[in-house]
């Protein structure tokens, strides 16, 4: 059989758990072995009725309060004792801040192979081979899990499609209970916090030009800078641009940071972590520009440029400049290129309020 | 006075062009620039501070040939006491599990340690469990994806600010000895200076071999990984990205036009 351990926070599931299910579902089918899905909380009954909707073979609830006060010590029992219960094959949970504080604890407690941020599976007769990516996503690694089962799997958010799920009446939840009063805890959760929302709404513009590592310091941000504000977008930028504080973190874009969905993205020196392309790939139309045309943003790309970015920036710059320039002087020439010229000059304005955002941050 | 180890792995530069090696198990990296993990280097700083704040000293702990003796330099240079060297081949081509194992009775042979703190993930693997898995094998507690730690605190305690996804935080705190893995961009990692380098030459390095930790060859290392890689793979590209030829220029040009003509997106 296979075993999803479901995510949840503040009482509903995370995104990733419908990603885990599907997941699940498929490799059920595939294999020929049943498909068990785990909630472990406190309350969660409704939860565990929302994960038989979902046409898993078997819900297992564990309702415990020890379960919600951010210890990953009582959950690492139980999902151990749910394990050694059910003698999975494989254990799927989220690549997640909050699962992997458990999953590769009850791993290397059981010994077992963990499959971190798997993007895949193939079976070749009995061997599964699962694939996850290395090097920042450059490459990707083919695995085969040794030894006894079960294998962990976990799978980042964004992974896969996880919308597309059939629901229908569901299985009638099992209660289990599995006495964790006994277990050490060594940390306990004091507080929770968010992190600064800015000033710059990136999630409501139309149009966002994000730089990555690739722009390699701070002084050279202009060359993406004037492409941003030709465009009248605002700028945006991917983790390590951030971390290195030549943006700050408002501008982060990606898991941890915000999650856009514009009409056009350029991505220019983004090499595309899957943390950065779970907060881009929404976007209707992706350009990425960068000089390894074998970077994983070229997998989300819709048109890509393999090239230095230093030379084709500002030619492009250069481009668009000239062509808001040619359609604000059409603009009284015929109604028919009205809308263009406005959309440039409200794009003007955006670019304006980007730059004072950028300074006061 | 705190004891902390930081874990440090050598790592190939991530951003050069990667080659797979002809058995197609790992790159091809003999002639590649290896150093610290990046997110190692934020473990380090954030452990130099510690020590600064709370009062304490800094042991560098790494795996591998020469190249991890490199990585280990630069922590002495940078301001760690001493460093922990476990040069054997027998090591070489471990899974995050194996190579937890032996961090693990490096450091119990070692004497224990408060704190343990390792990069969020490496720049090689990047899956981001080893800390976790260590914490588990040493019977201790951990955070993970650590953005700020109180640099005050009582003894025997730790206050660790950790991220979520989606802009959340969360706030902990940690009964020691723990494990922390500490996440990209935490602070701004010194650079060693001229004193310090000089001063690392005449730091202790202690070089440990698989057998000196008590593993036999079957136990660590490749042999004694829990999986076994199959080959290393491009990506499949997007079947409808459209590459862009020609000269910078021309290809400005092209995507301007396809931008307006076809996509019309500006």
């Amino acid at each position: 059989m296979i075993l999803i351990v479901a995510e949840h926070r503040d009482g509903g599931f995370t995104p990733v758990t419908q990603e885990l299910v599907s997941l699940g579902l498929r490799m059920g089918q595939d294999l020929g072995v049943p498909v068990v899905a785990a909630v472990l909380g406190h309350e969660v009954g409704e939860l565990a009725r929302t994960l038989a909707s979902w046409q898993v073979d078997r819900v297992i609830q564990i309702d415990d309060p020890a379960f919600s006060e951010g210890s990953p010590e009582p959950l690492t029992a139980a999902v151990e004792t749910v394990i050694k219960n059910e003698s999975p094959a494989f254990v799927i949970g989220g690549h997640t801040s909050d699962s992997m504080e458990v999953i590769p604890r009850v791993a290397s407690r059981m010994k077992r192979p963990l499959i971190g941020g798997c993007l895949g599976y193939e079976r070749h007769g009995d061997r599964v081979l699962f694939t996850r990516p290395v090097f920042n996503a450059k490459l990707h690694m083919r695995i085969v899990p040794r030894g006894e089962p079960p294998c962990f799997v976990t799978v980042a958010p964004g992974t896969f499609a996880g919308d597309a799920l059939e629901t229908g009446p569901g299985v009638e939840p099992e209660s289990v209970a599995v006495d964790v009063s006994a277990v050490t805890v060594r940390r306990r959760r004091i507080g929770t916090g968010e992190a600064v929302r800015g000033e710059v709404a990136l999630d409501a513009a139309s149009v966002i030009v994000a730089v990555g590592r690739g722009i390699q310091k701070a002084e050279n941000l202009s060359v993406v800078r004037e492409l941003a504000e030709a465009l009248g977008a605002p700028l945006g930028a991917s983790r390590p641009v951030v971390d290195a504080g030549w943006l700050p973190r408002d501008r982060q874009i990606g898991s941890s940071g915000q999650t856009v969905a514009p009409r056009l993205y350029i991505a220019v020196g983004i090499s595309g972590a899957i943390q950065h392309l779970v907060g881009m790939r929404g976007a209707q139309c992706i350009v990425a520009i960068n000089k390894d045309g074998e970077a994983p943003v070229f997998k989300v790309a819709h048109y890509g440029i393999a090239a230095d970015l230093f030379e084709v920036v500002p030619e492009l710059t250069r481009l668009i400049r000239e062509l808001r320039a040619g359609s604000a002087a059409a603009e009284c020439f015929g109604a028919g290129r009205v809308s263009l010229a406005l959309r440039a000059s409200t794009g003007r304005v955006r670019g304006g309020t980007a730059l004072c955002g950028e300074l006061r941050g | 006075m705190l004891k902390i180890v930081v874990c440090m792995k050598p790592v190939p530069d991530v951003s050069t062009r990667l080659v797979i090696a002809e058995d197609k198990k790992w790159i091809r990296d003999q002639d590649l620039t290896f150093g610290p993990g990046e997110a190692d280097e934020y473990a380090l700083e954030t452990a130099l501070r510690l020590a600064e704040d709370r009062g304490g000293e800094v042991i560098v702990v790494s795996l591998g040939d020469d190249r991890a003796g490199r990585v280990l330099r630069t922590g002495l240079a940078k301001g760690a006491a001493r460093a922990i060297h476990l040069a054997d081949p027998l090591l070489d081509g471990g899974d995050e599990y194996v190579t937890a194992r032996v961090l693990g009775r490096a450091i119990a042979k070692d004497g224990g340690a408060d704190l343990v703190l390792t990069g969020v993930q490496s720049d090689d693997l990047g899956t981001g469990v080893t800390g976790i898995m260590l914490a588990e094998l040493l019977g201790w507690g951990h955070a993970s994806v650590v953005i700020g730690v109180d640099p005050e605190g009582d003894r025997g305690t730790i206050r660790v600010r950790r991220e979520l996804e989606a802009g959340r935080q969360e706030i902990l705190d940690l009964e020691l000895p723990a494990v922390l893995t500490i996440q990209y961009g935490i602070n701004e990692p010194r650079y060693a200076s001229l004193k310090g380098i000089m001063a690392a030459k005449k730091k202790e390095i202690r070089v440990w071999t698989a057998g000196d930790l008590g593993f036999g060859a079957s136990e660590v290392g490749r042999a004694g990984a829990l999986y076994e890689v199959n080959d290393l793979l491009l990506p499949e590209q997007r079947s409808e990205v459209r590459m862009i030829a020609g000269s910078p220029a021309e290809a400005a040009r092209t995507l301007v036009e396809l931008l307006r003509r076809e996509a019309r997106a500006i």
